[in-house]
C-alpha cells in the first residue's frame, strides 16, 4: 500500500496502489489528510461514513468529498480510514483521527475539492490503482 | 510549438477543429513564443475539450497564463448561447469567485518604518492558512445576507465604506443568486470561515508602485509612483468549493439527461435554461457573493492595521478595483455584428472590459476597466485596463497572473522554503507564512515571469499596461 504524488504544475495529482480495493479508498483518504495536514497524524476519535454512488469513479470522489466536509466542519484530522465497498456502488467506512493541532498540523496546503479529471481506477495483477487530482 | 497547433498571428495560435474527436470550433490562445516552449500538451487539450461543448461561441480562448487545470485549463475563457449552451462548473472551478482586489495608501515605502513589525500585525489581523477560522460570528441570516448582497453586506454592517461597491465588478454581488439552491453542507462550511484568506496561492501583499506607463490611466485610477498599495487574492472559501462539489454531481446526472457527451468528467454541465443550469449558475452567483464579502472583510482588517500602525484616515485608503477570476457571467457581446447573450466562463481569467463598456464605474467609462494581474511571490504586479479589443476578441477578457510551470512537488525539492525566504528578503521583500512549505510551493520560480505574461496581453490588446507595483512584504496562506 503506497501513495506518491505526480507532477502536475497546477494542482496535486496522486497515484495510489493497494491490494485491495477496500484498502485503495483507504489509501486515497490518507494521501487527501497529509496533503492537506503533513505526515504527523494520530488516531483515537472515529467518524463514519455511509455513501451511494451511481459508479466506483463517483464513490470514490464522494468518499473523499465527504472526508474533507468532515475535516474541515469539525476541525479533524484523520489518520485512517477503514473502507468497506459493496458492489463497487456503495460504502461504509470508518475515519479515525484526532483534534486538528494548529503548530502540527500546519504542514499542508488545503484541498478545494476532489476533481474528476483524470480520475482511474484499474487493477493489475499485484491489486488496485487509482489516479486522482485534488484542486489546491 | 506543439504538433497540430497552427500560428494564427506574432503571439497567437489555433488548435483546428480535429485535434481532438468532436470539436465544434477551433480553439485560440495568445502567447509569445518564450512562453509557448513551457506550454503544456496537458493545457491545449482541456482548451480543445471545451471547444466540443454545446452552443459554444466562435472559439474556445486560452490567455498567455494557460495551464493544465481539470475541465477547462487555467486561463480558459469560453462563451455558450443561451439557447442551446450550456453552463459547467469545470468553467468556473473550486474556487468561485476566486479573485483580487487592491487598495491605495497615502503612504510611501519610506513611512513604513518597521516592516517586519507591520507584516506581522497584518498576519495576526488576517486569519491565515489551512483550520484558520474566524474570529467573527456569522450568524446564519448574516451567512444568508453575505450570499444575497456580497461585498454590499459587509459595508453596511461596516466593514467598509459605500464609495468601495462602486469599484467591484458587478458591484460587488451577482443579482442572480440564488440561496435556494446552496447545501446546508455548504452553509456549514461558510460560516466559519468569513474573513479567512486561505492557503494555497491566496495571500495578501504590501507594494509600492514602481512604474508608471499610462499616466492618464494611473491619474484616473488614483495611482501615483512610490505610492504603497495592498493587493489581496483568495476567494469563497469551503462554501464556494462546497456548491462547486453538489453542483458536480447534480450536473453529472444532468449531462446524461441532455444527451451531452462529453470527453472530461469534470466538464460536466447542463444547458444555460435547463432547471439544473439554473440551479448551479444561482448557487455559484451566491457564492460569488460570498467571496465578495470575503475580499471586503479582509481589507477591512487590513484597512484597520493601517489606521492603527500610521495614524491615516480610513477613507484615504480608497479601493482601486475588485476583480473575479473564477466566474460564469451572463454578457451581451458583439458576435459577427450581432449584439448576443452569452454565458461566458472565466477560469483562471480576468473580465478586461474596455472604455464605454457597462459596469464600469462613471468617473472611468473612458478609460476602461482596471485590470488587476497578481505576479507571484517576490515578483511584480500589474494594473492594466480594459480594452476595445478585448471586448472584439475575448468576450472581454484577459490573464488572471503569472501560471504556474512547476508543480509543488518538483517545487519543494527544488528549495526549501527558509532558502526561498532569505533570497526574497535579500531582495527586501519580507514573506509570512504558517509553514515554510507554504513558501516553498509558491516560490517565484515556479510560475511564469509575470512581465512576460502582461506583455503578450499588451501587444495583442486584451489589455493595456497602466503601472507595475513591486513587492515590499507577503502574507501567504
Amino acid at each position: 500500500m503506497s501513495f506518491e504524488e505526480l507532477p502536475h504544475t497546477a494542482d496535486v495529482k496522486i497515484r495510489a496502489s493497494a491490494p485491495t480495493l477496500d484498502a485503495l479508498f483507504g489509501e486515497a483518504s490518507r494521501a487527501l489528510m497529509e496533503v492537506m495536514y503533513g505526515e504527523d497524524r494520530i488516531g483515537g476519535t472515529t467518524r463514519s461514513v455511509d455513501l451511494e454512488a451511481p459508479d466506483l469513479e463517483s464513490l470514490l470522489c464522494d468518499f473523499l468529498s465527504e472526508v474533507l466536509f468532515i475535516s474541515e466542519t469539525e476541525g479533524l484530522v484523520f489518520l485512517n480510514a477503514d473502507v468497506h465497498v459493496d458492489n463497487q456502488t456503495r460504502l461504509h467506512a470508518v475515519l479515525d483521527g484526532e483534534l486538528f493541532d494548529s503548530d502540527r498540523h500546519n504542514k499542508g496546503t488545503e484541498v478545494k475539492g476532489i476533481s474528476y479529471s483524470g480520475l482511474s481506477i484499474w487493477k493489475d495483477a499485484k491489486g488496485y490503482m487509482l489516479d486522482i487530482l485534488f484542486d489546491v | 510549438m506543439l504538433d497540430g497547433i497552427i500560428r494564427a498571428g506574432t503571439d497567437e495560435w489555433e488548435i483546428p477543429i480535429g485535434y481532438v474527436p468532436n470539436m465544434r470550433v477551433p480553439g485560440r490562445f495568445f502567447l509569445s513564443d518564450t512562453l509557448a516552449e513551457v506550454l503544456e500538451p496537458g493545457a491545449v487539450q482541456q482548451l480543445a475539450n471545451v471547444a466540443t461543448l454545446p452552443g459554444i461561441v466562435r472559439c474556445s480562448l486560452g490567455m498567455p497564463d494557460i495551464h493544465w487545470g481539470y475541465g477547462f485549463p487555467i486561463g480558459g475563457v469560453a462563451a455558450f448561447t443561451l439557447d442551446e449552451g450550456i453552463i459547467s462548473p469545470g468553467g468556473v472551478g473550486f474556487d468561485i469567485n476566486c479573485g483580487v482586489r487592491l487598495f491605495t495608501t497615502p503612504l510611501v515605502q519610506s513611512d513604513i518604518k518597521k516592516p517586519r513589525e507591520f507584516i506581522e500585525s497584518l498576519y495576526r489581523a488576517v486569519p491565515t492558512g489551512v483550520g484558520a477560522k474566524s474570529s467573527m460570528k456569522v450568524s446564519p441570516a448574516a451567512l444568508t445576507a453575505m450570499m444575497e448582497k456580497g461585498a454590499g453586506w459587509a459595508v453596511e454592517a461596516g466593514y467598509g465604506v459605500p464609495r468601495d461597491l462602486t469599484r467591484c465588478e458587478e458591484g460587488g454581488f451577482m443579482k442572480q443568486a440564488d440561496i435556494r439552491a446552496v447545501s446546508a453542507k455548504a452553509r456549514t462550511r461558510g460560516i466559519p470561515q468569513g474573513g479567512t484568506l486561505g492557503s494555497g496561492n491566496h495571500f495578501l501583499e504590501i507594494q509600492v508602485v514602481s512604474e508608471i506607463f499610462d499616466e492618464a490611466a494611473a491619474k484616473a485610477f488614483g495611482l501615483v509612483k512610490g505610492q504603497v498599495c495592498c493587493m489581496i487574492h483568495c476567494g469563497s472559501r469551503g462554501l464556494g468549493h462546497q456548491v462547486c462539489t453538489d453542483h458536480l454531481k447534480t450536473l453529472e446526472a444532468a449531462t446524461k439527461k441532455y444527451h451531452i457527451a462529453l470527453p472530461d468528467r469534470q466538464l460536466a454541465c447542463a444547458p444555460v435554461q435547463s432547471p439544473e443550469g439554473k440551479a448551479y449558475f444561482g448557487a455559484m452567483a451566491a457564492s460569488a457573493n460570498y467571496a465578495w464579502a470575503n475580499r471586503q472583510l479582509i481589507m477591512h482588517a487590513a484597512r484597520k492595521q493601517f489606521e492603527r500602525m500610521f495614524g491615516i484616515e480610513y477613507e484615504s485608503m480608497p479601493l482601486l478595483y475588485d476583480v473575479t477570476h473564477n466566474v460564469a457571467k451572463i454578457e451581451e457581446h458583439s458576435v459577427d455584428g450581432h449584439r448576443v447573450t452569452v454565458c461566458v466562463h472565466r477560469k483562471g481569467a480576468t473580465r478586461s472590459f474596455g472604455p464605454g463598456s457597462h459596469d464600469l464605474p462613471h468617473d472611468l467609462t473612458g478609460i476602461g476597466q482596471p485590470v488587476i494581474i497578481p505576479g507571484s511571490m517576490g515578483t511584480p504586479s500589474y494594473i492594466l485596463k480594459g480594452t476595445a479589443t478585448a471586448m472584439e476578441r475575448t468576450f472581454g477578457s484577459t490573464c488572471h497572473g503569472s501560471g504556474r510551470v512547476m508543480s509543488r512537488s518538483q517545487a519543494k525539492k527544488k528549495m526549501t522554503g527558509k532558502e526561498v525566504a532569505d533570497h526574497l528578503l535579500s531582495q527586501g521583500i519580507i514573506v509570512r507564512a504558517p509553514n515554510e512549505a507554504a513558501i516553498a510551493d509558491e516560490a517565484p520560480e515556479v510560475y511564469k515571469p509575470s512581465s512576460d505574461v502582461v506583455q503578450v496581453v499588451h501587444d495583442v490588446g486584451l489589455s493595456a499596461l497602466v503601472a507595475r507595483l513591486s513587492p515590499v512584504g507577503v502574507i501567504k496562506g
